[in-house]
This record gives structure tokens, sequence and C-alpha cells, in this order.
């Protein structure tokens, strides 16, 4: 290694800045906009996790994810105000989701009303718009659907099993490239 | 939703009318006619699936693309 070049990479990692502790910091640094370089990194590593995984464990990498993503939806949907009606829990849940996740509850034209009963079950559709998971998965070139997703899943079913201490399912109706239905059964 | 069809770009293949899980479109007369416009949801399945780009949705909420790469893109350009 020449000494220019250690010379180079010192320059590179040193600056004039004043550096304070700070209690609450109230911006992130480096800016957004120039974390595109880690949002790619971070993206292409999470998409590499799950296409090894995917390898290694088969179909059982659906319920490890599945799994994974219910146990985060509980712990973080703890501290959130328990409350019954589902529409409430909805709200509860985007503001859970925001910045990650965006989506709004939907209805087919010839359907009265959100809450839908239909063959026993009574459900609720849900059009995820923003989805940091479909990035990930385009990103990669990976296939909608899968492992991923039931991390997803896993999340919003183990967050509204907690805000309203109900049981509830997430089943996947649509993938697309710009939003995906999503069926929310609850029991 | 507003969702146009571009009649002379569209080659009647149908995968639209396959593809979308809500039936907005019929073929007639080898168009894609899209009948039930409000049952969009805006996935743009259809749009990706499109063999001639004839298709335009208006009034859409178009999703955060942060996977796009930028640089990969700023390359493609110059030699497309
Ligand atoms: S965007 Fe999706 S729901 Fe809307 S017409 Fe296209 S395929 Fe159908
Ligand atoms: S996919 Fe495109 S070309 Fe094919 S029928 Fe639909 S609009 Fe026409």
């Amino acid at each position: 290694m020449s000494a220019g070049y250690i010379d180079e990479l010192h320059e590179a990692f040193h600056s004039d800045l004043v550096y304070r502790p700070e209690e609450i910091p109230l911006e992130c640094s480096p800016r957004p906009k120039e974390m595109e370089q880690t949002l790619h990194g971070v993206m292409k590593l999470n998409g590499l996790v799950i296409r090894s995984l995917e390898e290694i464990a088969g179909r059982g990498a659906n319920a490890v994810t599945y799994r994974a993503g219910k146990k985060f939806g509980h712990e973080v949907a703890k501290y959130f105000q328990k409350r019954e009606d589902v529409e409430g829990a909805l709200h509860e849940l985007s503001d859970l989701l925001r910045g990650q996740y965006s989506f709004e509850v939907w209805k087919p034209e010839d359907k009265e009303t959100f809450i839908i009963e239909e063959n026993g079950e009574t459900f609720i559709y849900l059009v995820f718009h923003d989805c940091i998971v479909r990035q990930t998965l385009r990103r990669n070139g990976l296939d909608q659907g899968g492992p991923l997703c039931q991390t997803l899943f896993g999340y919003v079913v183990g967050a509204i099993e907690e805000i309203t201490g109900r049981k509830a399912k997430l089943e996947i109706v649509h993938t697309g490239p710009n939003a995906c239905l999503k069926k929310l059964v609850l029991k | 939703m507003d969702i146009r069809v571009d009649k002379d770009a569209c080659v009647g293949c149908g995968l639209c009318v396959k593809d979308c899980p809500m039936h907005v479109y019929e073929l007639q007369e080898k168009v894609s006619v899209p009948v039930r416009p409000n049952n969009c949801m805006g996935c743009l399945s259809c749009h990706e699936i499109c063999p001639a780009q004839a298709l335009e949705h208006r009034g859409i909420y178009a999703a955060k693309r942060h996977y796009i790469d930028i640089k990969v893109c700023e390359m493609l350009r110059k030699v497309v």
C-alpha cells in the first residue's frame, strides 16, 4: 500500500467539524438524499439473506419470516392504545407503519361496506401502496409474495392482534408493481 | 379511476384482461376496453404486462420507487 493512498484515505475521513454531544438529535446525518447508496446496500443485503434462506429452508422459510414478523408486530404494538374496533386498530396500524408502508382500506364497486361478509368469513380489503418489501424485492429481481412478504404479513397480523385482542389472518389477493391487495380476515 | 387505452397501440392480445385481478378490462372487437374502471386498485400489473404500452391510468397514487438505481439508468440511457 503506497503512502499516497494512505494519506488519501486519512484525508477522506478527516474534517474540521466540531462535534458536541447532543441528547436529542433533530436531524439525521447524512441527509436522506445522500443515503441512496446505503439504501441500495440494505436492499441488496436483505434480498440476499432472503434468497439464501429460501435455498436452505425451502418452504419452511415462509414460516420463519412470518413468525419473526408476527413477534415484531406484537412487540411494537404493545405500546399502542388497545381498542376493540377494527377501524380504530387500522388507524393505529397505519401510524405504526408510517414511512415504511402505507395502505388504505378498499372495497370493490359491488360491495356496500368495507367490512365484508362472504362464505362465513368476515374480512377487510387492504391496498398496500408504499412498501419497503416490494422495493427490496424489485431491487433484487425476486418474486413478490415470498418469505420477505411474509414478514410484513406477520407484522400486520401481530399488530392487529395486539391492538384488538382478536385473532386475525392476512391473505395475499394480488401483488403488483405499484400496489398489492390483501385480505385481512377477522376471527 | 380514469383508465385510457390507446386503441391504435393495443394489439388485442388480452393479457391485461387475464392479468387484472379486478376484471377491469374486456376485449371488444380486438381492443381492450376498461369496463369496470372503479374496480381498479392501482396495482399497475396491467402496465407491466402490456406489450404495447397502450395503457394509461390517471389519478393514481404512484408508490415510492427507491429501488431504481439511478446510476445504472443513467448508463443505460447513454447506450439505449
Ligand atoms: S392497475 Fe391493477 S387493478 Fe387496475 S386495471 Fe390494472 S391490473 Fe387491474
Ligand atoms: S395487454 Fe395491452 S395490447 Fe394486450 S389487450 Fe391489453 S391493452 Fe391491448
